[in-house]
């Protein structure tokens, strides 16, 4: 009904709103309508004004806006008219508009209107005036149309509200976000103040607005700092200020996504992007538009929605962000069973677990309705997934997994996602666990090494331990059985435990096979058999030489015959020098050549590779050897050479120790190196070269490795030379750096050695001979001198008549001079064999041997009375004569003999005893003794000695002494320095 | 002769008849004399109220370099310094030199109490202005929650050498009302810097008069 009145109402305004328009048309004047009139319908003649009543108008400082509100009467009650409301605003004074706009809205009777403008001057800087006019608006009212006149303006005055500080700065703590633009304005109260403001420590320069008020405008703010950004005045002693909270762009929120559970709980997350840097974080509120239900979220990032019971699936959600400047929004259509995302399984356990099969079992979450989910488990080995199975599952999971590996570790691992509709898998539990053993499931690879020790071939088996995949659980020992082949009956058998990888066994001249197996706790392998013959086979086969290449060394060789069973390759794959275990690879029966390589082979080293055939009774024969060098290297080092055979001319180099075999590489042959000091021309064989130091020398090829000597020729003798021997391989000759020197003799060297050693022989022979013979050649070359108290002598004067006659004493006796005295006449010396003819003594004066000192001006080193025994002249021994004393034509039988033997001697001393005894008359005396002890003054009184005796030297007699003849024969010199001779003119003689 | 309250802080200037402490003087002329016998406990409490003045006075500075360090430009501006800030509801800082050592030593014990107690307060006041304006940052908050509990304590300590020496406590404090300079986080802040900053003044007032006052009670 009200809704059929009010239709008839405006038809009934409309009817009669153009007549009366036309017939008070004159009557309309600005500010007053004749619309009241027309909706009234009561007083047609008074227009009704529809200006804006009740406008107030107030400030909102922490929004900086000005709040108008006003209402609008004179509208039919019920009514509704649309109404367009102009509204201007003016600073400081009322006729600076500064904003106008229109305002567009349906209005009711006695409705309070509002509308608010956002000031971007701080409202507290300036005052602000409003003021407003309205116009209907509605298509049901035809045009034209006129503005009620305006309202009278309201003042808006927030610097009423404001203390007497003498400086304010606006507006306060204001929220910006970044890169707006905010305008800061200050009132200073004293006018003269020279106020300087800054935007932190930025100066910042302003717009002068009023006498009081200046403004600035900040462009394109920045986040500094959570605390806000201060911007701040400073006048005389004045600092006022405000922060400005600035934030970062509210982000919208990225990867909005839902998903459940289990159906009961939907969980919204999103990525809410950077933080806007402000204390107020921003909400964020999740809308469902099917239901129309929200709710407030408690995280940033994440949400939860509560799945009702009436069987919604389909869900509109909506994530709005909103913070105090904008509002992000981000929606999806959900599908509640689309996004199910099942909690994980638990309980994942394995269950009789075998060598190759596994059951595993897990339990699963039920959800919704005990929906089925879809799990899959995958068998993981060594990381890798091996296995994978699907399975459906609504409480329990079980599967049984197959073709398992015994003894090998596996990870069983399951998730689980909605069956009905995939979205996401759940996470994944996991189980480990390990197969039970397995007998090995391969024959061990055997080899072995045969050596015949005292006819009786002694074998070291060796083995290779199985590679995991055959072991199927841990070996344990390995079994060894021999069987003699000859006798059938003697099983031998024998366990060696694990890890160990070779054995040795010893046996007869008998044919053998052996049979190796590996046992881990599940049981036996498959044998492995090599058989063994009694007897050494052949090992002479020819050496071959092989070079290696980048991949190892590549081989081949002949089958022998035609029942091969296969071939095994065995090497060393350490220096040969050094003991190893072999090494060894099987190969077929129809292969004849193979790459032998291994991480071992290094350069320098030689390798043996010995090619055995495999005969159908397992009985390897040694088909071939190879030798070889991965890569040959220059040698390492040279002989140790010596040289032997030093002659003038030559000599010899040896270096027969060198042991070729153990060089870096096959020794082609040596050369040999020399230099000489003379730098002479090289010899024949030899070539000139140039050392690494440019020293020169000459070189000699030895092309023959066995050839370890060498003759180094045509020398020169006395010079000095330096040799170097080296070996060269393929890759080069050792180092050079070791010349030893060798010095050639003279030539004559080897003379002088071969007479002066046999020289020396004799006289170490005459030596020896002469020790041992001693008491012999004493007796017959010096005997002891005779004592006259015992000679025989003697006895015969005894028995003879005068009992009273001894024998003189020299100690008792007295002699004063021995005088000897020469005759001259009928006298005549005669020497023989001596260089003076008698003539040149002619006219030589009688000899005198005197025992006193001669001369009065004698200077010698002193008188001495000596005794000489000339019985020992040597002189006159070698001449036949007794002596160089005067010699008497009476005593020619002193001639010969009488020294040489003592019965001569016996005899010459009886002879001369007897002369001067008895038949030599005194004044005829050839002799006269001295006595010894006479002092020189007794002899000569009247003549003192100049040189006084010295008692030491006349105590003693004088030595024995041979006196050459020469020195009594020449006539003497008056000055002769001869100290106990003195050879005097004849007649003179000294007492 | 045992000292009394007639006693000047350090010298007399009741004497001075332009003395504008005067009514304290004759304030403190109504009080019991304070001898110098008291019990040895009051010397410790004295010397008790002095350590934890010279804690806090070398805790001083660099609670306000911190917090001016966290307020932003000007506040962190190394020669910062608003004079002219002032807070009327703080401990008066006006009082001269002269005057305040005219006073007598119960009256500076009073002074000296009331001051710290109030400065717990404002300390309260900046502690959650910061925690609003910063919550993620607690060093300065933990650094005023500091302060505010070491004057707090020395206000107790001051009172209990009060009770000790037989004076008046002073009345149960009320409340902080409204405390200027809050309208705007600006003033806030520049509100925390006035109560650091006469805080600061009053621990080395504190230190100089309990220095003085345990000298002369531990004789």
């Amino acid at each position: 009904m009200p809704d059929k009145l009010y239709v008839l109402n405006l038809i009934v305004a409309v009817i009669f709103y153009l007549p009366v328009r036309k017939i008070q048309a004159s009557q309309v004047t600005q500010g007053v309508t004749s619309y009241g009139v027309l909706f009234g319908l009561s007083v047609l003649s008074e227009p009704l004004p529809l200006t804006p009543e009740s406008l107030s108008v107030s400030i909102n400082s922490a929004k900086q806006c000005l709040h108008l509100q006003w209402t609008v009467h004179n509208l039919g009650y019920h009514q509704e008219l649309k109404m367009v409301f102009q509204i201007q605003i003016s600073r400081f004074k009322a006729s600076n508009v500064i904003w106008t706009e229109n305002y567009r809205t349906t209005v009711t009777r006695n409705q309070v209107l509002h509308w608010s403008w956002e000031s971007e001057l701080p409202l507290e800087c300036a005052i602000h005036f409003v003021r407003m006019r309205t116009m209907v608006d509605d298509a049901r009212i035809p045009v034209p149309r006129f503005w009620s006149n305006w309202s009278s303006w309201e003042k808006a005055d927030a610097q009423s509200s404001l203390g007497d500080h003498p400086l304010y700065v606006f507006p306060k703590d204001k929220l910006v976000e970044e890169g707006s633009d905010v305008t800061i304005c200050y009132i200073s109260r004293n006018h003269q103040d020279n106020i300087s403001c800054y935007l932190e420590d930025v100066l910042t320069y302003g717009k002068q607005l009023d006498q009081s008020v200046r403004a600035f405008e900040l462009k394109n703010v920045s986040f500094v700092r959570k605390t806000g950004t201060n911007f701040y005045c400073q006048g005389q002693g004045v600092t006022e200020g405000v922060v400005l909270f600035v934030s970062e762009v509210l982000e919208e929120p990225k990867d909005f996504s839902c998903e459940t559970r289990d159906l009961k709980t939907l969980t919204c997350t999103w990525d809410p992007g950077d933080d806007t840097g402000l204390v107020q974080l921003p909400s964020y509120t999740l809308f469902e538009s099917f239901s129309g239900k929200k709710t407030l979220c408690k995280h940033r990032n994440r949400c939860d929605w509560q799945v009702t019971q009436d069987s919604q699936e389909m869900y509109n959600f909506t994530l709005v962000a909103e913070n105090y400047f904008r509002k992000r929004s981000v929606s999806i259509l959900f599908n509640l069973v689309h996004g199910v995302h099942p909690v994980a399984p638990y309980n994942l356990f394995p269950k009789n677990v075998s060598a190759t099969n596994a059951t595993m079992t897990w339990k699963v979450h039920s959800i919704g309705n005990n929906s089925a989910l879809l799990c899959q488990l995958q068998l993981l080995g060594e990381g890798k997934v091996i296995q994978q199975h699907n399975i459906s599952v609504r409480v329990n999971g079980e599967y049984l997994l197959r073709e398992l590996e015994p003894d090998t570790e596996y990870m069983a691992r399951v998730h689980c996602a909605y069956a009905d509709h995939f979205w996401k898998w759940s996470e994944l539990i996991s189980q480990n666990f390990t197969t039970a053993e397995a007998a090995p499931s391969e024959a061990p690879d055997v080899w072995r090494d045969v050596m015949f020790v005292s006819g009786h071939p002694t074998v070291t088996l060796f083995w290779k331990p199985l590679s995991k995949v055959h072991t199927h659980g841990k070996i344990l020992s390995y079994n060894i059985v021999v069987e003699n082949l000859d006798e059938p009956s003697s099983l031998e058998m024998l366990s060696v435990p694990a890890p160990a990888n070779s054995t040795k066994v010893t046996l007869n001249q008998s044919s053998y096979q052996i049979h190796v197996t590996a046992h881990n706790s599940a049981g036996p392998s498959p044998a492995s058999t090599v058989a063994i013959s009694g007897h050494p086979g052949n090992e002479n086969v020819e050496e071959g030489r092989i070079n290696g290449t980048e991949d190892g060394f590549p081989m081949s060789w002949k089958p022998q015959s035609r029942n091969a069973t296969g071939y095994v390759v065995e090497w060393c794959d350490g220096p040969q020098n050094l003991p190893c275990a072999p090494q060894w690879r099987n190969l077929g029966p129809t292969t004849t050549g193979t790459v032998i390589s291994s991480g071992a082979f290094r350069p320098g080293v030689r390798y043996t590779f010995r090619i055995y055939e495999i005969s159908t009774k397992r009985m390897a024969r040694l088909l071939e050897k190879k030798t070889g060098y991965l890569e040959e290297l220059a040698p390492s080092y040279n002989p140790q050479v010596v040289p032997n055979n030093l002659t003038s001319h030559s000599f010899t180099l040896s270096w027969k120790d060198y042991p070729t075999e153990s060089q870096t590489g096959f020794i082609q042959g040596y050369y040999v190196y020399l230099k000489s000091k003379a730098g002479e021309k090289c010899h024949r064989g030899f070539e000139k070269t140039v050392l690494p130091d440019n020293s020169v020398c000459c070189k000699y090829t030895i092309d023959n490795p066995d050839q370890k000597t060498f003759v180094m020729k045509d020398l020169q003798p006395e010079s000095v030379y330096e040799f170097l021997v080296t070996p060269y391989t393929s890759a080069g000759e050792g180092p050079l750096d070791d010349f030893r020197k060798v010095t050639t003799p003279d030539e004559y060297s080897h003379i002088l050695i071969h007479i002066i050693l046999p020289m020396i022989f004799c006289v170490l022979v005459i030596m020896i001979a002469c020790y041992l013979k001693s008491q012999w050649l004493k007796d017959k070359c010096y005997p002891d001198i005779p004592d006259p108290y015992k000679s025989s002598v003697l006895s015969l004067i005894k028995s003879k008549e005068n009992p009273h006659i001894t024998i003189m004493n020299v100690n008792d006796c007295v002699p004063d001079a021995i005088e000897v005295v020469n005759k001259p006449e009928g006298s005549k010396i005669q020497f023989t064999g001596t260089r003076k003819s008698p003539t040149e003594t002619k006219g030589t004066k009688p000899a005198y041997l005197d025992l006193l000192p001669a001369e009065k001006n004698y200077s010698g080193p002193g008188p001495c009375i000596c005794f000489e025994n000339f019985t020992y002249n040597q002189a006159a021994s070698d001449l036949g004569y007794c002596g160089h004393f005067p010699v008497t034509p009476q005593a020619p039988h002193c001639q010969l003999g009488p020294l040489t033997s003592p019965e001569n001697l016996l005899k010459t001393l009886e002879q001369n005893y007897m002369n001067s005894l008895g038949e030599i008359p005194a004044g005829e005396a050839n002799l006269n003794y001295v006595s010894q002890l006479a002092s020189p003054m007794s002899g000569d009184k009247e003549s003192p000695p100049t040189n006084p005796p010295e008692p030491a030297l006349c105590s003693e007699y004088k030595m024995q002494m041979a006196i050459p003849l020469g020195l009594a024969s020449p006539p003497p010199s008056e000055n002769s320095s001869l100290s106990s001779t003195t050879l005097l003119d004849p007649g003179e003689h000294y007492h | 002769m045992p000292p009394s309250l007639a006693v000047p802080c350090l010298r007399g200037f009741c004497t001075s008849p332009h003395n504008p402490q005067a009514p304290f003087c004759l304030l403190t002329l109504l009080l019991p004399p304070l001898s110098l016998g008291a019990p040895t406990s009051t010397a410790e409490s004295i010397n008790q109220a002095y350590n934890l003045a010279l804690d806090m006075q070398m805790q001083t500075s660099a609670l306000l370099q911190t917090y001016l360090e966290h307020q932003g430009t000007p506040f962190s501006d190394p020669d910062f310094s608003s004079p002219g800030l002032s807070l009327r509801t703080l401990p008066s800082t006006d009082m001269p030199f002269e005057i305040w050592h005219g006073l007598e030593d119960g009256e500076c014990l009073s002074l000296t109490q009331e001051a710290f107690w109030s400065f717990s307060q404002h300390f309260q006041l900046v502690k959650d202005d910061q925690s609003d304006l910063n919550p993620g940052n607690s060093i300065v908050v933990d650094q005023l929650e500091e302060a505010r509990l070491k004057a707090k304590g020395l206000a107790g300590n001051l009172a209990g050498i009060m009770t000790a020496l037989d004076l008046t406590t002073p009345p149960a404090n009320t409340p902080l009302d409204s405390v200027p300079l809050g309208d705007s986080v600006f003033e806030r802040k520049c509100r925390g810097y006035v109560i650091i900053r006469d805080y600061s003044f009053w621990t080395d007032r504190a230190v100089t008069f309990l220095g003085e006052l345990k000298a002369k009670y531990s004789e």
